[in-house]
């Protein structure tokens, strides 16, 4: 299913307006805070009045059948008033992974609960290095007597960790890496917060000591997994990047038009415009990188994987850029514990080495081109 | 709407096919192979660039007579009375063809004076002037530039005082792209020297064949000479050839600033498109075993972000379009974004060719970018510096206030 032109306009106007009520600015720091870092009724509500977390879930899932370009809205908007919910982890992590599987009983068991919202979930690839090249994985998996796996080994960087009800995760088999899941209760599992850069971000290391997992998807199966997985992600990951460093751009324009300094308004210095105007060009490249990715996506294009690439490069700088001369263009308030610049520079430079950062991300691309 | 599309891409698919060959596939394309010009500049000979003229007149001619040549313009004057859309869908079929380069007669005359003529001239001008030029007959250049007055164009103080029915020029217009080539001109001069200086300048469609008019071409640093300087000295232009108000030429002068800042962004066929095409540029990194540079394969990569992602920006303008929605400021910034990757792309190449680029080894593909290189500069200036384009951006589209005015600069300097 896909929403026109004026339908996406309205799915926009309804998040804001959700969000503005439900996520202002003391809202989000009073989470990052808190344990959980996310406040469980918010979360409800998001999921039983706008079906958030469901939107592009399949139907036949339990979800309303969307695609990545309604997703995308949701992120710009979740983005731009840095929400914290385990929307992230859940619907973009953990429902693409399983998606991805081809696994049409992993996903009959687990989605259904996803799209309503009653389950967290997320996914877990990375370890101690931070990579999420499934190749990198040392998590082992093996057969048990009874037709069921326990897992060993250690994630980190694993978001929304402590919370999520279901984790999905990589490990390798004799067959190569391989997608599994795991409940939170599951015996040998433990998971602790991790300090992290960005506190609106929550996430944790898990050790995983024989504990019983799910295989989901057939085994060997992971590093194409993650491929689409990825790339699915690092263009959800995006929408959320550009609504942020549009945000950092009203915020900047906005202070440029009213704060004087010299007898007139700071913005009327060409110094400042001139940061203004090339925030503006990176927002608008943004925009365009994430929005054009969403649909290639939606259309099944063989294009998707390059233009997921260029969306991702493209919005992790323009999002570093625009927080970074927010800071610059409003001075020493800016850089003060309670002007909110600091919570979107946190936000863009930690969404910029999520998956990497661009010493990996650039290769990707060269790859996906065929240089 | 989509039926509408797809019967006219079947049409123009059908008149080209008639006429042309298909260019060939540039995804195949291959080290060491035909052309290897990078040239953004023409920089030919005078006999050559002439035959350039010719064929470039010519294939618009045919364009005319199969009704595409002017595919957003009213029927009264020759034009198909179609959306832009169907005109960029058109330019994107086309590409698929290798048909003669029309730049010299569509990059000003048809993307931006045409426009103007329509929305400002006379009927009997438009009668005149309009369909010569989309028929390929007539080509247009922007007298516009002064040595006094670039940026800041309000300044223009090249005269015209009334005489009877007659209006007299005298002035020194400069880099003018095309006059040596042109029948007509737009000219900016000033009428009212009194008037605060965007309300006393007035516009003309000057014949470049009237007496008094002397182009002179001026070497640009490529080597070539693409734009001139233009002379004029008690040329007498009749009323009839005014545009808009007397007084009144800033208005004028804005509709075509308008759609220069949208033609200039669009470019980007031929050798230019190559400089950003990854595939030649991978193919240079192989052919100079800079491959596996790991600080220029990461530069590579950047710069290749910034081009892919424009290429969105032009795509989200086009779904705007055929959406109905007026485009927003994308056209703007991919403007700045053109001249700054194409800029980028010539520094990253001569990092990689190293001293292939400081002297001709006789290599195939290598010191040929020294052509581009050195039009770079141009693509940050031309059209509106880089600067001026920020300040638009900033004040038009963020609502940034505008820079004080100073007295000074109320008045136009003599
Ligand atoms: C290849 C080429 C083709 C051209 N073709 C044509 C043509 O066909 N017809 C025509 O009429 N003109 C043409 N031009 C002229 C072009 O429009 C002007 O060169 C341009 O507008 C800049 O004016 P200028 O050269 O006088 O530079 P200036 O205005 O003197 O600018 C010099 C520097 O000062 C900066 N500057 C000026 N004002 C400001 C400001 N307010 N804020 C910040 N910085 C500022 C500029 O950005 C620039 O860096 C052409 C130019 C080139 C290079």
């Amino acid at each position: 299913m896909t929403a026109d032109e004026s339908e996406l306009r309205e799915l926009r106007a309804s998040v804001r307006e959700f969000l503005d009520s439900k996520s202002p600015e003391e809202a989000v720091r009073k989470l990052m805070e808190s344990e959980p870092r996310f406040d469980p009724a918010v979360w409800a509500q998001a999921a039983d009045q706008l079906r958030l977390p469901g939107l592009a879930i399949p139907e036949e899932y339990g979800g309303d059948g969307f695609g990545l370009v309604e997703l995308g809205v949701v992120l710009e908007e979740m983005g731009r008033a840095l929400f914290c919910a385990p929307f992230f982890a859940t619907v973009l992590l953990a429902a693409q992974a399983l998606l991805a599987s081809g696994d049409k009983e992993a996903c009959a068991r687990l989605l259904p609960g996803i799209a309503s919202g009653r389950t967290t979930a997320t996914l877990a690839v990375a370890e101690d290095h931070g990579s999420w090249d499934p190749a990198m994985v040392l998590a082992r998996a093996v057969p048990d007597s009874d037709g069921g796996w326990t897992v060993r080994g250690r994630k980190c960087f694993v978001v929304d960790g402590t919370t999520a009800d279901v984790i999905l995760l990589v490990a390798r088999t004799v067959a190569g890496p391989t997608l599994f899941a795991v409940q939170r209760d599951a015996v040998g599992l433990s998971a602790e917060p991790m300090e992290t850069l960005d506190a609106t971000r929550a996430m944790a290391r898990l050790t995983l000591d024989a504990v019983p997992a799910t295989l989901v998807g057939a085994q060997g199966a992971g590093g194409r997994i993650m491929a689409t997985v990825l790339d699915i992600a690092s263009v959800g990951l995006a929408a959320e990047q550009a609504g942020g460093a549009r945000r950092c751009l009203e915020t900047s324009a906005d202070y440029a038009r009213v704060r004087h300094q010299f007898g007139r308004p700071i913005g009327s210095f060409q110094a400042v415009k001139h940061k203004c105007a090339e925030m503006l060009a990176q927002v608008e490249l943004a925009e365009a990188s994430s929005r054009e990715a969403a649909r290639l996506a939606d259309e099944d294009s063989p294009d998707f994987p390059v233009a997921a690439a260029v969306a991702h490069a493209c919005c992790s700088r323009a999002y570093m850029v625009a927080a970074m001369e927010n800071i610059q263009v409003h001075g020493g308030i800016g850089f003060t514990w309670e002007h909110p610049a600091h919570l979107y520079f946190r936000r863009a430079k930690s969404s910029q080495l999520l998956f990497g950062g661009p010493a990996v991300y650039h290769e990707r691309l060269l790859d996906r081109l065929g240089i | 709407m989509e039926q509408d599309m797809q019967d006219f891409a079947v049409e123009a698919r059908r008149f080209l096919d008639a006429h042309v060959a298909k260019a060939l596939d540039r995804t195949a394309f291959t080290w060491g192979e035909g052309d290897d010009s990078m040239a953004y500049f023409s920089s030919l000979p005078p006999e050559e660039e002439h035959e350039h003229v010719q064929r470039a007149r010519a294939w618009q001619r045919i364009r005319h007579e199969n009704g595409f040549g002017w595919i957003t313009g009213p029927a009264e004057y020759g034009g198909r009375g179609l959306t832009p859309v169907h005109d960029l869908l058109y330019d994107a079929v086309e590409s698929e063809y290798d048909v003669a380069d029309t730049g010299v007669l569509s990059v000003i005359g048809l993307g931006m004076i045409g426009p103007t003529i329509l929305a400002h001239a006379q009927p009997h001008i438009k009668d005149r002037w309009l369909p010569a030029m989309y028929r390929g007959d007539a080509i247009a250049c922007q007298l516009f530039s002064e040595p006094g007055a670039g940026s800041d164009l309000a300044s223009v103080a090249t005269r015209a005082v009334r005489e009877g029915e007659d209006w007299v020029l005298n002035g020194q217009k400069v880099w003018t792209s095309v006059a040596q080539h042109s029948q007509i001109g737009l000219a900016l001069t000033r009428t009212n020297p009194d008037a605060p200086k965007h309300r006393g300048m007035t516009a003309f469609l000057v014949p470049m064949d009237t007496p008094g008019v002397e182009v002179r071409p001026l070497r640009q640093m490529t080597g070539g000479a693409d734009f001139n300087e233009v002379f004029l000295t008690d040329v007498r232009i009749p009323d009839d050839h005014r545009l808009g108000e007397v007084d009144g030429g800033w208005t004028v002068a804005l509709t075509t600033l308008m759609n220069e800042r949208a033609t200039v962004g669009s470019e980007g066929v031929g050798p230019v498109a190559a400089a950003l095409s990854p595939d030649h540029l991978s193919a240079l990194m192989r052919a100079t075993w800079t491959w596996d540079d790991r600080a220029l394969r990461a530069r590579l990569a950047e710069l290749l972000v910034d081009v892919l992602a424009t290429e969105h920006l032009n795509a989200r303008a086009l779904h705007k379009l055929r959406a109905g929605v007026a485009p927003g400021p994308e056209m703007s910034v991919s403007k700045l974004m053109y001249g700054q990757n194409l800029t980028r792309a010539a520094h990253f190449v001569s990092d990689v060719l190293g001293p292939r680029i400081i002297a001709d080894t006789g290599q195939w593909g290598t010191y040929a970018w020294t052509e581009l290189l050195l039009a770079t500069p141009a693509l940050r200036i031309l059209g509106g510096t880089e600067e001026i384009m920020k300040n638009i951006l900033a004040e038009r589209v963020l609502g940034l206030p505008k820079e004080p005015v100073t007295a000074a600069a109320r008045e136009v300097r003599p």
